[in-house]
């Protein structure tokens, strides 16, 4: 008898202890505050920063959840947060950079598994790379929510191995820096495929820029890029190489405005945006360290 | 447990079957599920299925590399230290009422006289909670999983287990830690309730054993019939017997002897009995009235020798019997089978060796008349 007292109340007593579980409402209060909390914090530290423009100092570094430790390319979406994935499979999640609030993650129908390398926005539409050229065009899901896709194979995987993706909004295209040639007598030059909206074999052109002129005055021997993305002020294309942890700015034609070393200590820098108030963000991959995206002052010049 | 013991006994009607009981039990755990789904939904969705990938998750604040205040630390959301004792501690609750049926099942379902080891009961119920908690710390990271190894492994599992079904019941154990370390205890769930189901089955049906080989009777009777050599050259010199048997023994042989001496029937006559006929059954009156009709008709005489009850799977009866010549072995079985129509669950005649001399013999002088 007393047993089944106590089993009754134990049930009674379940509602109430679920009426203290963190209710919906109450974490998402819970979550503004952090957010707010955060985002002075990075207030102060980008004041700290602007006092010393010569050094690269990181402002924020967000370690990646388990399900992102091979997290690759980045995209800035309008709302300032940035869309990010896992290099095998076509889950992609929403952080927002300025807080390290993981928003929500969406995966592409069937939880394709392709070695997906670069994500990019061109309007409502995502494009996600896989390194052997294929392109997967689908709309950004719910959480938890598995989107349907269109892919498109570029034909360049026979040429190339890709790593990056990025969209140039003023000519809708979509450009393609190949990292490694699969040619043997293919140039060792850096070659940008661009890709005009809508996606058609016939009218993918390339861009080539020659590597001493990549190169300048660094010690790279070469110059493979992982990511790339546009600058939103002067729409320059902005390109990381992880391997030579190194940071080139072309302009749209191909002329080379700047190179040279990542800021930061980055083990393996998979991904690259930069923010509408000139946050530079570059993603790394678990090596190492533990995969995080690290946020810098953004300087144009 | 009481009250687990009694929940139990109300949804079965104190049925002692363990089928009845397993579901009974299952059906407890569902109920409780579904009460905590209803209160803790994410909770019960990550311990349930997370391992499997698509759980969604809703907001999750990610880790500060750089701050090193308090403020900073996550305060809630998957990664907080709230988060992670509260999924520690349902998995490891998952994992333990996972593995307790198995464990009831692995004491039940033993061959007949058969006893448990409750050492491996005990380790059957410490594995998961040690599997998981292991799986649940290594999760994603391979650095942490060679140094897991290397520490598991120096301090090894090295017990010999007397039954190799029992090591069936350690790799359960092992799946459910699993299922529990990465989050997925759902799948360890099926697997184990699957798992019972079909071992209690198994046990129930007496299953795997095999038909064209000699019963464990037959087997028995092989050193009686050495011993017994109708020739007179005993296989089983006397010097052997007695430096073999204490005077206890031999005292306790001959009287056992002796009983069945009379079974079989005095020398020079043909043996009182030639064949066994098994019957198992769940009810055991309704089924002897019929069959002891059949038996009655069918067979120059019959002697009840045995009633072995069983708790959870049908219980046997043994019965003597000499056959007619002119009733074959299958039309008394059909016969049996036919009366006792609902009552029995399976019936088996073994026909001993003095019938099988005389058809040897049969066959010998068929040969020679043609």
């Amino acid at each position: 008898m007393t047993s089944r007292r106590w089993l009754v109340l134990l049930l009674c007593a379940m509602p109430f202890v679920a009426a203290c579980d963190d209710t919906p409402k109450a974490r998402a209060a819970e979550l503004q505050k952090l957010a707010a909390a955060r985002k002075d914090s990075l207030a102060r530290r980008i004041a700290a920063a602007a006092a010393t423009p010569d050094k690269a100092i990181p402002l924020a570094m967000w370690i990646m959840p388990p399900l992102l430790r091979e997290i690759s390319g980045l995209a800035l979406t309008s709302r300032g947060t940035v869309l990010t994935h896992d290099d095998n499979s076509g889950r992609v999640s929403e952080i927002d950079p300025k807080t390290g609030i993981l928003v929500k993650s969406f995966s592409l129908l069937g939880n394709q598994k392709e070695d997906f390398e670069a994500i990019t926005i061109a309007g409502n539409e995502i494009y996600l790379l896989a390194s052997d050229g294929k392109l997967f065009k689908f709309r950004e899901g719910a959480d938890g929510q598995q989107v349907s896709f269109m892919m498109f194979d570029t034909g360049l995987g026979k040429l190339c191995e890709f790593e990056s993706l990025a969209y140039q909004a003023d000519s809708t295209r979509l450009l393609m820096a190949c990292k490694r040639s699969l040619g043997e007598s293919a140039p060792k030059d850096l070659i940008i495929y661009r890709l005009p909206l809508p996606l058609k074999r016939e009218s993918i052109t390339a861009i080539q820029v020659p590597l001493h002129d990549v190169i300048g005055s660094n010690l790279w021997k070469n110059f493979r890029p992982s990511d790339m993305t546009i600058d939103p002020f002067t729409k320059n294309i902005v390109i990381i190489a992880s391997h030579e942890k190194g940071l080139v700015v072309l302009t749209p034609d191909g002329d080379v405005v700047r190179s040279e070393p990542l800021p930061g200590d980055h083990q393996q820098a998979e991904g690259v945006a930069i923010t509408n108030d000139s946050l530079l963000v570059i993603s790394d991959e678990a090596n190492v360290k533990p995969a995080a995206i690290t946020l810098y002052k953004w300087r144009p010049q | 447990m009481p009250v687990l013991k009694e929940m139990i006994d109300v949804i079965t009607m104190k049925s002692d079957r363990p089928v009845r009981r397993l579901v009974g039990y299952y059906l407890i755990v569902a109920l409780v599920v579904a009460v905590l789904a209803y209160f803790f939904p994410i909770q019960i969705a990550r311990i349930a299925a997370k391992g499997l990938g698509d759980v969604p998750e809703g907001p999750t604040v990610l880790t500060d590399a750089l701050s090193s205040s308090p403020t900073a630390s996550v305060s809630f959301g998957p990664g907080s230290l709230f988060d992670v004792a509260l999924t520690t501690v349902m998995i490891l609750i998952g994992a333990l009422v996972l593995i307790l049926p198995v464990t009831w099942v692995y004491m039940s379902a033993r061959p007949s006289g058969g006893q448990h080891n409750q050492n491996v009961v005990q380790t059957l119920i410490f594995l998961p909670i040690v599997v998981a908690g292991i799986v649940f710390i290594v999760q994603n990271s391979l650095a942490l999983a060679f140094s897991l190894a290397g520490v598991v492994g120096a301090v090894r599992f090295r017990t010999t287990l007397r039954d190799s079904r029992d090591l069936v019941y350690v790799f359960l154990s092992i799946v459910v830690g699993f299922s529990a370390g990465v989050q997925s205890l759902a799948v360890g769930a099926v697997i184990s309730i699957f798992f019972n189901f079909v071992l209690i089955l198994t046990w129930h049906y007496d299953y795997g054993r095999n038909m064209l080989m000699p019963t464990a009777s037959a087997q028995w009777s092989r050193p009686l019939q050495a011993l017994a050599s109708p020739t007179g050259d005993h296989q089983i010199p006397d010097r052997d017997l007695i430096l073999s048997l204490t005077p206890a023994n031999a005292a306790a042989l001959a009287d056992r002897f002796s009983r069945v001496q009379k079974a079989v029937g005095s020398k020079k006559k043909k043996p009182r009995f030639d064949a066994i006929l098994t019957v198992t059954t769940d009810k055991v009156p309704e089924a002897q009235v019929q069959i002891e009709e059949v038996l009655e008709a069918m067979t120059k005489r019959w002697s009840l020798d045995e009633i072995v009850t069983n708790t959870g799977k049908p219980s046997e009866i043994y019965y003597l019997t000499r056959l007619k010549k002119s009733v074959p072995r299958d039309l008394l079985l059909t016969a049996i089978h036919e009366n006792a129509e609902g009552l029995i669950a399976s019936a088996d005649i073994e026909t001993g060796a003095v019938e099988e001399d005389d058809k040897g013999k049969k066959d010998k002088t068929d040969g020679v008349k043609a």
